[in-house]
């Protein structure tokens, strides 16, 4: 699986200029850099919400492909009815619910739920349909521990059971390596394989607060 | 004052076969038209409000230009096109509560799509991405968006339901204030008035506020129920 | 969206059941069924005062009236279906579609004898005064008037708001309807607008109160001769325009011999006066009242010097009444909007 070449243009400012790249199927490819650095603008340009310079091509279109927005959005309807929306698998449903402690809101209203509880629905959606490519905008970002761990488990099961290639933009290192079987490192839109500029970056960002594996790095 | 609410109430226990006709024709032709608006305009607010398709700008500057059409001009277009000599004469139309309904359609559907369009607008970008995301297509997304639209489809159907009730320039023109076929309350109120007879059209008036009252009442429960 | 329609018509359903509960009978909304009074009616008939009790004295008062050129004459004219009719555009348009035979059976309705009488007899009961009389040329038909067929059944009728809402056509119109099967619309306007909409092709006969305008209609080739009448203008009941004003009357007209000295006198003194100002035929023949030097006539510019005292108020006649009296002036009007307005209280606040 292949991720063409492709730049973003916002006026005159260039934020992205990605050189193209391989993906495995059932593995998952961690991107990481800091705020503003193209990750986002990365992920929504495969996943089709926003287009790059010129309407290129980024992915073959053979490819099916899930996206969970770095805001998650509850529809108007009770979480299982959100799930449900992306497939009639109520078994699947219940189940991924579960893991991730929704299973008590699932009769809920979506627009109710927290920030946490929100992208938690938001990736459970995802995650009862097949996708060739997933694409997930710092999932855990607003979870709490033991929903990150879920989540993580989750994700890392899907890749393998679907042969899913998972493209996951976070700003936590230690999941970044707990998981990811590769790393793509954005800096000031470009990728940047230079190991002291990473070595750089990771001391900024050497511990990560809060991370469930506390700093593996 | 006093005396009209007396002669309100007065005449509504009276149950005159005249003033029941009059409601019966108000409720007809302001709840077919509103709906209509309704049917033609979410859909249209929706499109406007979630698509960015090239001519979008004109087109929503030319519907909020509609939306403060003033009822007489839109009640004299219909005049003209639809009277004996009009290029619609034959149709037999004027003067019928189907054309005061259609009046009021062209009149009250740009405020629906308006209000639809300006909702829409800022809950599209979510709502669009978040489907894109789960691979949706556009009927999906749109039949989505009306779902999370439900609250605003209510308050713009008693914004359509209020001008339609309301309104007197148009149906005047087209209906012609005819007794026992397209007279309503609002261009019975004028008549009355006309007449001198002022405490008849503010009686009227009081029924036609209750009237709007109660349809506000069920529809604002009935919004609370479905939107929650 | 079927739910919405489900509660809201069921709610216009409640209220109309609680209307249609607890019925009782009131005189202003049904004009009267029964039959017309004949001359000698009995004096208690006049109009009961307990159905206004906190009715405020009106100001305004009947100073001026049954002046000969006060006459107010109303005229039939049946529509000429090969009438030269145009579009907004001024094109010519041909076969206007026009009940011409629902028309003359109209027409020959109320000029029968039945249907004067009708006329004429007419009023006693609402107001305790005839509201219109006889003309004693009026044209008196005696034709047949066939049955309506499917294709004859709609008349439409574009009349006056004077002959409306005197309720003369609410009276006489449901006995021609129930005797002949016909159904009649009613269109009423000002006498300009009505004459307009028949011209547009949107009445079948008229009933209206202006020589001048009708003359024109008539001229320009709209009206159609009926073969049993010798004229176009069907001229047949009339009444008395009357001038109202303040009860203390400030400038006198009460004292002037005829009502053109009336109206002199209220332009010489600048007393305020309220006119229609809407091409209505109250607004004609308040037009032919003026002395001839002031030059007022429907135009705008005509009366441009006079604004001090002259108010063009194009409106209706129960919107004129309410500013003559809140400002004290002067107001030509017909009798039966006059006998309204005063029976309602005037003014409301």
């Amino acid at each position: 699986m292949r991720i063409n070449a492709f730049t973003k243009t916002y006026g005159s400012r260039r934020v992205l200029d990605f050189p193209g790249c391989e993906l495995e199927r059932g593995k998952i490819c961690a991107v990481i850099g800091a705020n503003g650095s193209g990750k986002s603008t990365f992920a929504s340009i495969l996943a089709g919400t926003v287009t790059a310079d010129g309407k290129v091509e980024t992915l073959s279109s053979k490819i099916s492909c899930g996206f969970m927005p770095q805001k998650s959005y509850a529809f108007r309807m009770s979480v299982l009815r959100n799930i449900l929306l992306n497939g009639n698998d109520l078994k699947k449903a219940e189940r991924v619910l579960n893991e991730l402690s929704l299973m008590e809101l699932k009769n809920a209203g979506g627009k109710t739920l927290s920030g946490g509880e929100t992208a938690k629905m938001a990736l459970a959606r995802l995650l009862v349909r097949h996708y060739d490519l997933l694409i997930l905008d710092e999932p855990c970002a607003s979870m709490d521990m033991k929903g990150t761990i879920a989540a993580e488990r989750l994700i890392t099961e899907y890749a393998q059971k679907e042969n899913a290639a998972v493209i996951l933009v976070t700003h936590s290192l230690a999941q970044a390596k707990r998981m990811a079987s590769c790393i793509l490192f954005f800096d000031d839109g470009k990728l940047n394989d230079d190991p002291e500029r990473m070595e750089e970056f990771l001391r900024f960002y050497g511990s990560d607060k809060g991370d469930p594996g506390n700093g593996g790095i | 004052m006093k005396t009209a609410f007396a002669k309100a109430i007065e005449l509504i226990l009276s149950g005159s076969p005249e003033l029941l006709n009059i409601l019966a024709t108000t409720a007809r032709m302001s709840l077919s038209s509103s709906l209509i608006a309704l049917l033609l305009g979410v859909p249209i607010g929706i499109l406007y409000g979630a698509v960015r398709f090239p001519g979008r700008t004109p087109l929503v500057v030319i519907n909020r230009t509609l939306t403060g059409m003033p009822p007489v001009v839109c009640g004299l277009l219909f005049y003209l096109l639809f009277s004996g000599v009009g290029p619609f004469g034959k149709m037999k139309l004027l003067f019928t509560v189907k054309l005061m309904i259609i009046a009021q359609v062209v009149l009250i559907t740009p405020i629906v799509i308006g209000s639809m369009e300006t909702f829409v607008s800022g809950i599209a970008a979510p709502v669009r991405e978040t489907a894109k995301g789960l691979g949706f297509n556009g009927v999906r997304t749109f039949f989505l968006l009306a779902n999370e639209s439900v609250y605003q489809i209510f308050s713009s159907y008693l914004m359509a339901f209020a001008r339609a009730i309301a309104e007197v320039g148009a149906v005047s023109m087209v209906g012609g204030a005819i007794a026992w076929k397209t007279n309503v309350m609002t261009t019975a109120i004028m008549q009355y008035t006309n007449m001198g007879n002022f405490s008849l059209g503010i009686a009227l008036g009081i029924i036609l506020l209750t009237i709007s009252l109660l349809v506000n009442i069920a529809v604002t429960l009935l919004q609370g129920r479905l939107s929650s | 969206m079927k739910r919405v329609l489900s509660v809201v018509l069921a709610t216009v359903l409640a209220l109309s059941l609680a209307a249609c509960s607890n019925a009782q009978t009131q005189a202003t909304t049904t004009p009267a069924t029964t039959a017309a009074p004949t001359t000698t009616a009995a004096p208690e008939t006049t109009k009961a005062p307990e159905t206004e009790p906190a009715a405020p004295k009106v100001d305004l008062q009947i100073l001026y009236e049954q002046d000969n050129s006060m006459i107010n004459t109303y005229t039939l004219m049946c529509v000429n279906p090969d009438a030269p009719f145009v579009d907004a555009d001024g094109k010519e348009v041909k076969d206007v579609a026009l009940n011409t035979i629902g028309a003359e059976a109209l027409i020959n309705f109320l000029l029968s004898e039945e249907g004067e009488k009708l006329a004429a007899g007419y009023g006693y009961e609402e107001y305790g005064e005839y509201l219109f009389y006889l003309l004693d040329d009026a044209p008196v038909s005696r034709a047949e008037i066939p049955a309506a067929t499917e294709e004859t059944k709609q008349i439409r009728l574009s009349t006056t708001t004077s002959v409306k809402d005197s309720g003369l056509l609410g009276y006489i119109i449901p006995i021609f309807e129930e005797k002949y099967g016909y159904s009649i619309e009613v269109y009423s306007a000002g006498t300009g607008k009505s004459i307009a909409n028949a011209k547009m092709g949107n009445a079948d006969l008229i009933l209206v109160h202006a020589k001048s305008q009708e003359e024109d209609f008539v001229s320009a080739g709209f009206a159609k001769k009926l073969d049993n009448m010798e004229k176009e203008r069907m001229s047949f009941m009339y009444n008395f325009f009357v001038l109202c004003g303040p009860f203390l009357d400030p400038v006198g007209v009460k004292e002037c011999a005829t009502v053109k000295d009336a109206f002199k006198k209220i332009a010489d003194e600048k007393a305020v006066f309220i006119s229609r100002g809407d091409g209505s035929g109250t607004h004609t023949k308040e037009l032919s009242l003026w002395p001839e030097e002031l030059g007022i006539k429907a135009e705008p510019e005509s009366f441009a010097k006079y604004t001090d005292w002259y108010t063009s108020a194009n409106a209706g006649m129960g919107v004129c009444l309410t500013m003559a009296e809140e400002m004290g002036g002067y107001i030509l009007s017909d009798k039966a909007t006059y006998l309204t307005f005063r029976a309602n209280g005037g003014i409301m606040q």
